[in-house]
């Protein structure tokens, strides 16, 4: 009995111990991999903080200034001589109009492929599909050599244009989802009520989607926001956006790794904020409505 | 009003057919109950007259008129869906307001708070009014579905399982509340159930629905004595008709009877039935137009008789239900105690029917009914 | 939206509504028919838009044009057959591939072994989720700066501390293996955290009830796991490994950043090929050329990766 009763023990020790040791690990692994993902954005705040002298060093102890943060965005006067503002409101521009066309077309169309069942269904949808994954440059090649021609070349709306190539199957992806997860029978009430289509669809189902709608646009804003080689290939100044501008502080004959690491911050900070605002949604927008949360 | 007809109705979701040929009217002002098992094509049938499911093939006509391409918005009927579709951004008082408030049927507001108010108190909902509807229980959620449709006239009123989320209690009163609108109203209704009782109290005819067809249309009393097939008499009653396969053979002493496989029921061919020697067939009667006597006991005039074994006895309040085995299937009857008399399990008892309340039919769970 | 009222109401002009018969109007079936039609002319129209350029593209592929030849000759498969003989092609493809499948088999794991670890909800995890998607939402391009600057020669900080511990000469990008590496890693530290929130949605939505009788049963933590919370996270995570891998196919922003193809053209992958084939020496021809033939590989494996997504998930269905 005693014998059995100590072994009974000595496993539970060692339960106990085996515990306490994936607890330890635990934290171990979640802080390693935490310090990986997060040194870089912690080094790069220092790094904008830093002025002309202690951007060489490699110290975490300096006095901190703004005047990278200043001269990026041409405040004050310690210029660093890149339109950096200007490229800030072309990310503006060009992100939002390209959210907002996408709306108009793609609201009605993840609607009809939710609802309808309709020839060629499919293939519109797949054809969406493939945009999200053909390699960019199949577009852009061709693009380079039409928008100089026709005057879209370095404009908001050549931009937009092309950036429909990412914000349009997201958003007509998953508000499909959104509407096929509505149960049809409410519409149908309403037009049964009295309603028409149109406003069976504005009163009852663009209501129950609107927060879906809502981060799926968000999504599609970041997504274009952080878009790098349209810019790069379609803009040369005047439409060109803050992620091809960040790169013009690198190279030249003076280091500016402050002025550098204060517009890579600045270019991150908006989709940064808007993305911690939808975090519950992110499952289902980053798989393309494939995975609900 | 209208009156509503289906035309050979014809109606498949991919490879699935969901209405094979659906055909019936229902006379302006009547109240029409539709039945049938789950996926016998009910809701299809019902979103068909409303027009939200279009048709293969077959017509909607009301009054008499195709309303084929008239748009749900402007058939004007209303319908209480299984689903409740009920708005769920919107509180009970704005859902049941919703059709008076319509661009189709708009009414002064100070008639729909009247209106919505004398509906909400009808069904027992009045007090909920302000409440969302995600914080409804599913029985009170069905109630205002159902109030959606009362708040206003229309053609026709289709209901859809208006009653099931209810408990047992609530259901039998408001079926009672059902009914009195619906002779006060006297708008025409399509109710749709899978609960017999329902249909044959409410239903002033009967449809009965199975795999996309319409089996027998007919009055409660019509479905009830007359069913068309052996499915139509075994989807109504409880315990259900219990059917003894058999055949027809000659009579020495002239004419033919039936007898089934153990030989232990012969009964009389229904009238006027001309059925050829040797024909499977399949009898049965409802379980309670039958007695149980004791073994030796002499058979009534006018009456068949079974023979077999008590297997199984079951109280129920007054009631009771003995089960009789009889050649390895076991035989229902029902009725009060007092009438039934003492009777055990292991028991050996004859069975007793009026031979006029035997009811044959032709072989297979198909099977027509034989006679008149 | 005015394409989905077809009809209009005569009671909304005003006036008592009419019930039965008159107020029903009607809407023909080749009308009612149309409806979803209407609602995706305009996406239909933009699909065309952006086919159109691409088509455009193909034909490119079968003429010599470029700056120097704005008038081309046709050319045939001309381009193609210099394409897949020449030893260019097959590096990039070559480079592309090996990118492709360390970032995505790195990723993958890396991702679902922070999922666990984040799924075992200690209060420091739930902290630190809420900073997962950090990485992944900053843009790429900007990503690799910020990697290029912790590795600048001699005064990046990753560069000195590493030569603090004599791991300096593994932040000199001076070999095609070094480069390789530090791009992969910089993919990881991005896409990382794309992978660990479906993961980590997926072990959230899994059942109780089979790890409790697992647990009744006394079967061991690596026996639950491999023979529960394994396959019931596959199907989440292919699709995952499906989105990262056709990423990483088409790598272009985090590569260019960090070191523009090189050392020589260690890591030129195709869409940096077809970049400096079309963009930067203006050969339009031959750069669209790499891309189709890349868009043709996309689309292949794609369609693969695709139909055995289906499979998993109908077999984790039961189906």
């Amino acid at each position: 009995m005693t014998d059995t009763a100590s072994h009974v023990t000595t496993q539970h020790a060692t339960g106990v111990a085996r515990r306490r040791l994936g607890r330890v690990l635990t934290t171990v692994g979640l802080l390693a991999y935490f310090a990986f993902s997060l040194f870089p954005v912690v080094w790069m705040i220092l790094l904008s903080l830093k002025d002309k002298q202690d951007q060489l060093t490699t110290y975490f102890a300096f006095s901190p200034t703004l005047d990278s943060y200043r001269a990026v965005l041409g405040l004050g006067d310690a210029d660093a001589g890149v339109p950096f503002l200007r490229f800030f409101v072309s990310s503006l521009v060009t992100s939002i109009g390209a959210v907002l066309v996408s709306l108009l077309i793609g609201v009605p169309a993840a609607y009809a492929a939710a609802r309808f069942s309709f020839r060629g269904k499919e293939n519109l949808m797949f054809t969406l599909l493939s945009f999200r994954f053909a390699p960019e440059l199949v577009v852009i090649i061709p693009l380079s050599v039409i928008y100089p021609q026709i005057g879209l070349f370095d404009s908001y709306t050549g931009m937009i244009w092309v950036l429909q190539l990412v914000t349009l199957p997201l958003i007509v992806w998953i508000l499909r989802s959104y509407f096929e997860d509505l149960s049809p029978e409410i519409e149908q009430a309403a037009l049964l009520d009295g309603y028409s289509r149109t406003q069976a669809f504005l009163r009852t189902v663009l209501p129950l989607v609107k927060p879906g709608i809502a981060a799926v646009s968000l999504l599609a804003f970041i997504f274009a926001w952080n878009n790098f080689v349209f810019p790069l290939t379609l803009t040369s100044s005047n439409a060109q956006t803050v992620t091809v501008g960040s790169l013009s502080f690198i190279g030249g004959n003076e280091a500016k790794f402050n002025f550098t690491a204060a517009a890579a911050l600045i270019a991150a900070v908006p989709p940064l904020v808007l993305a911690l605002s939808i975090q519950r949604f992110l499952v289902r927008g980053l798989s393309f409505g494939s995975v609900k949360d | 009003m209208a009156s509503v007809e289906l035309r050979g109705i014809a109606k498949s979701f991919g490879r699935t057919t969901a209405l094979a040929d659906v055909s019936f009217t229902v006379a302006d002002g009547s109240f029409f109950c539709l039945l049938g098992p789950s996926g016998a094509g009910k809701t299809t049938t019902l979103k068909t007259i409303a027009g939200l499911a279009e048709p293969d093939q077959g017509t909607v006509l009301f009054d008499g008129v195709d309303v084929g391409d008239v748009e749900p918005t402007h058939r004007n009927v209303a319908m209480c869906f299984e689903s409740y579709a009920l708005y769920p951004q919107h509180n009970v008082r704005d859902n049941l307001a919703s059709p008076l408030r319509s661009p189709r049927h708009r009414r002064p507001e100070a008639e729909v708070v009247k209106r919505v108010t004398e509906v909400a108190t009808t069904l027992g909902i009045d007090h909920l009014l302000d409440r969302k509807v995600g914080a409804l229980s599913n029985g009170q959620r069905q109630r205002v579905a159902l109030g959606r449709v009362l708040v206003r006239p229309a053609d026709a009123y289709l209901l859809d399982e208006p009653l099931t989320h209810l408990d047992a209690k609530l259901r039998a009163s408001m079926r009672a509340e059902l009914k009195l609108i619906a002779r006060q109203d006297g708008t025409t209704t399509v109710y749709v159930t899978h609960d017999y009782v329902e249909a044959l109290s409410l239903g002033e005819r009967i449809g009965v629905l199975n795999e996309g067809r319409v089996i027998q249309v007919g009055t409660p009393q019509e479905i009830w004595e007359q069913p068309a097939t052996v499915f139509v008499a075994q989807a109504f009653g409880k315990p259900r008709m219990v059917l003894l396969p058999g055949a027809v053979v000659d009579d020495p002493a002239g004419g033919r009877f039936f007898r089934d496989v153990s030989g232990s029921l012969r009964a009389p061919l229904p009238e006027g039935a001309d059925v050829a020697v040797g024909t499977q067939l399949q009898a049965g009667f409802r379980p309670r137009d039958a007695r149980v006597l004791g073994p030796d006991a002499a058979v009534p005039d006018g009456h068949v008789a079974v023979r077999g074994r008590v297997a199984v006895t079951e109280l129920i309040g007054a009631q009771i239900e003995v089960s009789v085995e009889v050649d390895g299937t076991l035989l229902a009857v029902v009725g009060d105690r007092a009438r039934l008399g003492q009777v055990a399990e292991g028991d050996r008892v004859t069975v007793v029917v009026p031979a006029g309340r035997v009811l044959m039919f032709e072989h297979g769970p198909e099977g027509a009914r034989i006679g008149p | 939206m005015s394409v989905l009222s077809s009809t209009q109401s005569p009671a909304s002009t005003g006036g008592v509504p009419p019930s039965s018969a008159a107020g029903r109007v009607r809407v023909p079936r080749w009308r009612r028919r149309l409806r979803p039609y209407l609602l995706i002319v305009p996406a239909v129209a933009l699909c065309v838009g952006i086919l159109y350029p691409f088509l455009l593209g193909v034909f490119y592929t079968l003429f010599n044009y470029s700056a120097t030849k704005p008038v081309p000759d046709f050319v045939g498969v001309d381009n193609y057959v210099t394409v897949l003989t020449q030893g260019e092609f097959w590096h990039s493809a070559w480079v592309t591939g090996l990118f492709a499948v360390l970032a995505t088999v790195v990723e993958t794991v890396l991702g679902v072994g922070v999922a666990l670890l984040l799924n075992r909800s200690s209060l420091l995890g739930r902290l630190l989720e809420k900073v997962l998607i950090v990485p992944l939402m900053i843009a790429p391009i900007i990503a690799a700066i910020i990697w290029k600057l912790m590795l600048w020669p001699s005064v990046g900080v990753l560069s000195h501390y590493l030569s603090m511990i004599g791991l300096g000469d593994l932040t000199a990008i001076d070999t095609a293996g070094k480069a390789m590496f530090w791009c992969v890693v910089i993919d990881t530290w991005i896409f990382t955290p794309f992978v660990a929130i479906l993961a980590l949605a997926a072990l959230r939505s899994m059942p109780r009830s089979p790890f409790e009788a697992a647990a009744v049963d006394g079967a061991s933590p690596w026996f639950t796991f491999r023979t529960l919370t394994l396959p019931m996270l596959w199907p989440y995570v292919l699709v995952a490994v499906i989105f990262r891998f056709m990423d990483s196919l088409k790598v272009f922003d985090v590569i260019y950043a960090f070191t523009q193809g090189g050392p020589g053209n260690a890591t030129t992958t195709l869409q940096i090929s077809a970049y400096l084939q079309a963009i930067t020496y203006q050969r339009y021809s031959f750069g669209t050329t790499f891309m189709i033939v890349l868009w043709a590989i996309v689309y292949v494996v794609s369609m693969v990766l695709v139909r055995y997504l289906g499979r998993v998930q109908n077999r984790s269905a039961g189906k």
